[in-house]
């Protein structure tokens, strides 16, 4: 997009904004609910041509981009999209307090995980706000299938919305979609540092940073069936969106005071990790992250045969490391997971506490009576989300990203105190 | 320097590749290579017991591997984690320890000589950096990186402060200290090699070369540097908030020195290795710019999906194989890409702020232990 057109594409929008807010709120909802209730129909026209051209578009293989959307988009029907408008904003619309949304949303997208796009384009017409957002360069394709689907439930609508591509580092029209009065900003925390330093003080900025997500398995769950059902619940958190969401697991801590327990458990998610790359192959590996596996291998081989208690397990397409201690270590993804042993569950919060800031979900599985506790603990150090395995990568479309609700921080909000 | 460890086998091997590096012309000889590499291998095989069971997890023993290109390669992130020496460790006489954050673990080459050190890493500045000085002549260096004195376990600072002792000028010297450029000082030494037109060599990371950038721009100053000046940058971004392309970096190096593009050489190495590759420009400026380093050092390009050699021309990880260092392991593989050209080699690397496709790609920053 040039910058002339740039320009006017938000001066049009600007003005679809201006129709949006004189249509009654509840038609738009109603609106996006039906585009929900398309997404999440795996036999819809826009999800099959999603799965159909997302894997050339992205590198992610078929498999997993079916099994993925099937996943994501199991709770994220119009009713539930409807439901996630009324708990967060019901209230305040039945009462004295105005909510509305802002005159111009810009939200940068990242990554290539499709369910996110949706909601990114959807939340900010929920409030009738118009939104332009910048596709991620490595998914430009989702936005635009998105953008289109509420043309075709909402021709009015649709035109509220736009989707435009630019270099990351084209400054100017960067600083032109910064021009909005509210920007979402999703990327390395560099990379939203730098926007937040650009953006204008008046606006409303959203920020999402990178996240990580990690798996605990209590000593129930490390042998026999339970360590066997773990290890595959675990094995398909790790292999959809070959482990590159916020909500992948990075690693896994294996919980127990018997050590025997992490060495069981590895072995098993190595075989787990094998059997799921039958069904869901590993997708395309950028030659520098291959390099960072092969690397990350070959360092613990040697650990390993100098005499840590480390062991390597690795397939074409995975790799398990085993590891000695709690202590995190480079995790290069792409099915490239650690099992770390942490005697007990102290001793796991321990070696969390750095990351407390940058979590988002992590997957408990084999804690029995203790998994509500241990996760009032997580929740404590900052998780926005503690989920049993294997339900990692179906958030519901309410989860509170970043610790924060979905609608609220897009809105604007006014009390009307006058007597009445 | 103290003498080599009293093995007298090592005694032997370090000889035999002095020799290599002192002969006044460069020699490239397969044979020699391949007969010292394995000899080396051996020794190391027998003398580092971590290195050793590393070999034997592989399958890998002196009497199986055949050729120097099948020696096993010890990762660099290993030099965190062990102490890989070939020699009792009451005789390590040197430390020399990877770049890196506090909260981040940091690699260690032990050293009991710095002997073969020294002799790999003079000839082999002199050859890619100053290959048109005279033989026994000075030349101005300027160096923007702490002295040896300040940073006793930096590789780097140890190199310029030999390349100083041996070849240095009178005027040439460190221009940073406390962990800051010293840029009136730096300013000055260049002012006076401007008026009286003599050359100066620049050398530094590439990240103190971006503080110069800065200051001069702070400054609105601009100079034009006598011609025959040239700049040597060994990378150095790793771990910091700002990066910028080293192609914008010398655009804006040429404009604000006028040093041209064609007299700046980028170095390729780092603390686990006791050899340097260079950028080919000066030394032969008609070919196309490559990575060259010294005879006693080659680099095998791996597929990282394989671990066998790439198809020519291929991206794939650089494994060195460096007979420079007798006292800790000869073949060192990387996590840099890379792909051969012609005789020699050009680093792969990633363009700073490229966007990844997942959004848990930071983990490696935010587990504060980046990748190495």
């Amino acid at each position: 997009v040039s910058g002339s057109a740039l320009a006017s594409r938000l001066e049009e929008l600007r003005a679809a904004g201006v129709e949006l807010r004189e249509r009654p709120a509840r038609e738009t909802r109603e609106a996006l609910a039906a585009v929900f209730d398309a997404w999440s129909d795996a036999t819809s026209t826009w999800r099959r041509d999603l799965a159909a051209e997302l894997p050339a578009a992205t590198g992610f293989s078929a498999e997993v981009v079916s099994e993925g959307l099937r996943v994501g988009l199991e709770g994220w029907s119009g009713a539930h999209f409807l439901a996630l408008v009324e708990s967060e904003l019901g209230r305040d619309e039945t009462s004295a307090r105005r909510v509305s949304g802002f005159d111009l949303t810009a939200t940068f997208l990242a990554g290539s995980i499709p369910m996110p796009t949706l909601l990114a384009l959807a939340a900010p017409l929920a409030l009738r706000s118009p939104v332009v957002a910048k596709t991620a360069a490595r998914d430009p394709l989702t936005a635009h299938m998105v953008a289109r689907s509420i043309a075709h439930c909402d021709e009015r609508l649709g035109r509220c919305v736009a989707c435009v591509e630019f270099a990351h580092d084209d400054a100017a029209k960067s600083d032109a979609l910064l021009t909005a009065d509210c920007v979402i900003a999703t990327g390395s925390d560099a990379t939203v540092a730098a926007m937040a330093a650009r953006a204008r003080p008046s606006s409303r900025f959203v920020a999402y940073g990178h996240r990580l997500s990690l798996a605990a398995v209590g000593g129930d769950g490390l042998r026999g069936s339970a360590g066997a059902q773990a290890a595959r619940r675990l094995a398909h958190d790790v292999a959809l969106w070959d482990q590159l969401g916020c909500l992948s697991p990075v690693v896994v801590y294996a919980v127990g005071d018997d050590v025997t327990g992490a060495d069981a458990f590895a072995e098993e998610l190595a075989g787990a990790l094998a059997e799921i790359e039958e069904r869901l192959p590993r997708g395309f590996v950028a030659k520098a992250a291959a390099a960072q596996v092969f690397h990350e291998r070959a360092e613990a081989e040697l650990r390993a045969a100098a005499g840590a208690r480390v062991a390597v397990h690795s397939g074409a397409g995975w790799t398990v490391i085993r590891e000695d201690t709690p202590r995190v270590r480079p995790a290069p993804l792409h099915r490239f997971i650690r099992v770390l042993p942490a005697r007990d569950q102290d001793e796991f919060l321990d070696a969390l506490a750095p990351l407390g800031p940058h979590l988002a979900a992590v997957g408990l599985a084999g804690f029995g009576g203790d998994q509500w506790p241990l996760a009032e603990r997580l929740a404590a150090l900052g998780a926005s989300r503690v989920c049993p395995l294997g339900a990692m990568q179906g958030p519901p479309l309410a989860w509170r990203h970043d610790n924060r609700p979905v609608l609220v921080p897009l809105a604007r909000y006014a009390d009307l105190e006058l007597p009445s | 320097m103290t003498a080599a460890g009293p093995d007298p086998r090592r005694a032997d091997l370090d000889r035999a590749i002095l020799d290599w590096m002192r002969e006044p012309g460069w020699r490239h000889d397969d044979e020699r290579f391949e007969r010292l590499a394995l000899d080396l291998f051996t020794f190391q095989f027998e003398h580092c017991a971590p290195y050793r069971a590393f070999c034997r997890a592989r399958g890998e023993t002196p009497d199986s591997v055949q050729r120097w290109c099948d020696v096993p390669a010890v990762p660099t992130g290993a030099f965190k984690e062990l102490a890989l020496h070939s020699f009792p460790a009451e005789i390590c006489s040197t430390r020399f320890r990877t770049s890196g954050t506090s909260s981040a673990a940091r690699g260690t080459l032990h050293l009991d000589t710095l002997e073969l050190y020294e002799a790999s890493l003079l000839p082999t500045f002199r050859r890619h950096v100053l290959p048109d000085l005279a033989a026994g002549a000075p030349a101005t260096l300027r160096v923007l990186a702490p002295s040896p004195d300040e940073a006793r376990d930096s590789s780097l600072s140890h190199m310029f402060g030999v390349v100083l002792r041996e070849i240095g000028a009178d005027d040439s010297g460190f221009d940073v200290s406390a962990n800051t450029l010293q840029c009136d000082g730096l300013l000055a030494s260049l002012e006076a090699c401007a008026a009286v037109g003599r050359p100066v060599a620049l050398c530094g990371t590439a990240f103190a070369f971006v503080h110069l950038l800065d200051e001069l721009a702070d400054r609105r100053l601009r100079y034009v540097l006598p011609e025959g000046s040239r700049l040597m940058e060994c990378g150095g971004f790793k771990g910091r908030v700002r990066e910028i392309p080293r192609g914008e970096l010398y655009a804006r190096l040429e404009s604000a020195l006028e040093i041209p593009i064609e007299m700046m050489v980028n170095q390729y190495g780092m603390t686990e290795l006791g050899s340097q590759f260079y950028d080919s420009v000066l030394l032969q400026p008609d070919e196309l710019r490559r990575k060259l380093g010294p005879p006693w050092a080659r680099v095998v390009i791996v597929n990282p999906d394989t671990g066998r050699p790439a198809a020519p021309g291929d991206v794939g990880c650089l494994v060195i194989f460096d007979l420079a260092n007798t006292g800790s392991v000869f073949a060192v593989q990387t996590a840099d890409l890379g792909r051969a050209v012609e005789d020699g080699f050009e680093v792969i690397g990633r363009e700073p702020g490229a966007e990844e496709r997942g959004c848990s790609i930071a983990a490696d920053t935010m587990l504060g232990d980046p990748a190495p």
